[in-house]
């Protein structure tokens, strides 16, 4: 038996596929796009080719993200929220807060040791802080947003970015580098103005050990750094990190399908 | 709901009617020769104003009106075409936009202008200036009413309410100037007869929330039904409506009927509601069967379910005491003790804040309450954010993603706590 978990986030639709002792079996990742629908079922077929199955054979889905409703497959929805508690504390099970930083998102949450949510936080109608911020830096330095993390562990010194608006903070960095500022430099100090905006958002929910950073810019050792050194905490984070809310909604889907299954066994 | 019963929705359609016939006698006042005074809602003289013969306009009222009736966006664009910043409260933006276009309510009658503006409530400096360019548009007299605010943890002293009785019998005399009448005491103590006996009774309405499941919406519905005693208060029609509204909520008591289905969640709903978009925010929370059990906005003009009454028999006196005792003249401290015995008294699971970016009145001081409820008073809370007149504040998957959030995790801890 398996179950999936898509996770339609507002840059990239992720997917987790697991069998029924709740091992991952199967994974797929793309740009979310304009095609909500087309997005989510190219992430299942690439996690069902993994998993070796067919995507009929996927007993139990859940869908989470903003494109949540948009998923057709799903047989239930729940938020990212709820998922990425679920998934963190799974992967490690230490875990009372989560900072995740999506595409357009910066949360932060606290859970309690069965990964339900106590509290949370987000960011509000402002981009400031989120993955949008680190891309527009990037792509105004013309880097690949996967490698200015690297680059800014370069880093000598770090240059204060105190623009926080996403689309004027591209200006602040022109202007740096034509004042003959090292991009690595530059870069640190992005890092560091995120991890600011992040650990004040993360001490409205109350900062509790231990840390695990979710979402697509966990995967950026730059920002893992720039968290451990402002937060003063050791931080939780990995390769698996963007599918948090797909393994989430996984989790979530197979507890429900053996909940079902015990209710039938029950009936008879 | 799906059977009909006697008193179905007597409460709405009545306030409707004398919200109707209202400005209906707005439109036609001047053309009778009559006086018009503008005031604010919070801490309103009603019953004194009207003692004089003034019709009263209230200009929170019709902006909420237009917010209802989707107008508010347009004149809020208006307004910021005349120059006023995109930071200026919506409510204030929507009076001027309206203004510049006519003072057409949505619903088809014209404004009168005013004789006399009283800012009653000078608390909100925005209520102050607002008034002030509304005087220099129409070169009316304006009257401004200094209420102390409450900075202790008692109601007001014997000498904040000398003070503004003071100032309430220096207002009789400006209104004797204005319309050559003098304070008629009998008709004034009448008035104040039906302002108490409606008093009670929407007490009641509000105190019927404490059953399992709640008759009524304290918010969702409690802001339409507080529509008459905070603006037609002191008038034989404002303690029919209470009288007609109290036997609706008793059947649907009788009847076991709530606002929802199956009631599953209790809330306090802290903050105005986002009336752009007033239906789709309820909807997200109906999703959930969630009843908001009590709310402060419900209470913005007159804490009644508290006690409070107005007395015919000191009739200043209790008029400034019911002045200075208003939700948003309440300290922090004060306002935090009534929500925490609101989720006692009223046995509610959650709280909701819900912050508007006009109100500072309100939304100053909230994210501290936030942070006061979950960590001193472990209530789960919830903090969103919009506004109450101008729609481009209200992001539906934003809103609807927190919402969602926090009653899945509210539903999922009270599941594992059953197991």
């Amino acid at each position: 038996m398996h179950v999936a978990g898509i996770d339609v986030g507002s840059t990239q639709t992720k997917c987790v596929i697991l069998d029924e002792n709740g091992a991952v079996a199967g994974r797929g990742i793309r740009m979310t796009g304009a095609d909500v629908l087309k997005a989510a079922d190219q992430v299942v077929a690439q996690a069902c080719v993994q998993a070796g199955i067919e995507p009929h054979e996927v007993a139990y889905t859940i869908g989470t993200g903003y494109g949540r409703y948009r998923v057709a497959t799903g047989d239930d929805q729940v938020t990212e929220i709820s998922c990425h508690a679920k998934g963190a504390v799974h992967l490690f099970p230490g875990t009372r807060t989560i900072l995740d930083i999506g595409g357009q998102d910066t949360k932060g949450i606290r859970t309690n040791a069965r990964g339900e949510v106590v509290d949370f936080c987000m960011n509000d109608k402002c981009a400031a802080g989120t993955g949008r911020f680190l891309a527009a830096a990037a792509e105004v330095m013309g880097l690949e947003v996967e490698e200015i993390g690297a680059l800014s562990l370069e880093a000598t010194e770090s240059i204060k970015i105190t623009n926080v608006c996403t689309v004027f903070v591209e200006s602040e960095i022109l202007n740096q580098l034509s004042r003959g500022r090292k991009r690595q430099d530059i870069l640190a100090g992005v890092h560091r103005s995120i991890a600011g905006r992040s650990a004040s958002l993360l001490r409205r929910v109350t900062v509790e050990s231990e840390l695990t950073f979710t979402g697509g810019v966990a995967r950026n050792p730059g920002m893992v750094k720039a968290v451990e050194e402002r937060l003063q905490v050791k931080v939780n984070a990995g390769e698996d990190s963007q599918y948090m809310g797909a393994l989430g909604a996984a989790l979530f889907a197979l507890e429900r399908e053996l909940a079902g299954a015990r209710r039938q066994e029950a009936a008879q | 709901m799906s059977e009909p019963y006697k008193h179905q929705g007597v409460g709405q359609k009545i306030q409707k009617q004398l919200l109707g016939d209202w400005y209906q006698r707005l439109e036609e006042a001047p053309a009778r020769g009559e006086k018009v005074a503008y005031l604010f809602i919070s801490g309103n003289l009603g019953e004194l104003l009207e003692n004089f013969g003034f019709h009263l306009v209230y200009p929170e009222v019709n902006a909420l009106q237009c917010g209802v009736k989707k107008v508010a966006g347009q004149n809020i664009l208006a307004a910021e075409d005349l120059g006023y910043s995109g930071d200026v409260c919506g409510y204030v933006k929507n009076d001027i936009g309206l203004l510049s276009g006519g003072n057409k309510m949505p619903q088809g009658t014209t404004l009168p202008p005013p004789d006399l503006l009283v800012c009653n409530y000078a608390g909100c400096a925005t209520y102050l200036r607002w008034f002030e360019a509304l005087a220099e548009f129409y070169g009316a007299e304006m009257v401004v009413l200094d209420v102390p605010y409450l900075r202790g943890t008692q109601g007001p002293s014997p000498e904040e309410v000398r003070y503004v009785v003071r100032q309430l019998e220096e207002l009789a005399e400006t209104c004797t100037r204005i319309t050559g009448k003098t304070l008629d005491r009998d008709k004034f103590r009448q008035a104040l007869e039906f302002t108490q006996e409606s008093e009670e009774l929407w007490s009641q309405v509000l105190h019927s929330a404490r059953r399992r499941p709640a008759p009524i919406d304290a918010y969702f519905e409690a802001v339409f039904f507080m529509a008459p005693i905070y603006t037609m208060r002191g008038t034989k029609g404002c303690l029919d409506y209470y009288r007609a509204l109290a036997l609706e909520v008793q059947e649907r008591v009788d009847r076991g009927i709530g606002p929802v289905p199956e009631e599953k969640v209790r809330i306090v709903m802290e903050g105005p509601p986002a009336w752009p978009h007033f239906r789709k925010f309820w909807e997200m929370f109906k999703k959930w069967g969630v009843v908001s059990v009590a709310s402060t906005y419900s209470k913005v003009g007159g804490i009644f379910d508290q006690g409070f009454r107005h007395d015919p028999d000191r009739p200043m006196e209790s008029m400034a005491e019911y002045m200075l005792g208003c939700y948003t003249n309440r300290n922090w401290g004060m306002r935090s003790e009534l929500i925490k015995e609101y989720m006692e008294d009223y046995r509610a699971d959650a709280l909701v804040i819900h912050s508007v970016k006009s109100c500072r009145s309100f939304s100053v001081g909230q994210a501290d309450l936030r942070e006061q409820f979950i960590r001193d008073f472990e209530i789960p809370t919830l903090f969103i954010e919009s506004d109450l007149a101008d729609p481009r504040y209200f992001a539906e998957a934003q809103m609807k993603n927190r919402i969602d959030a926090f009653f899945e995790a509210l539903h999922h801890r009270k599941v594992t706590a059953r197991v």
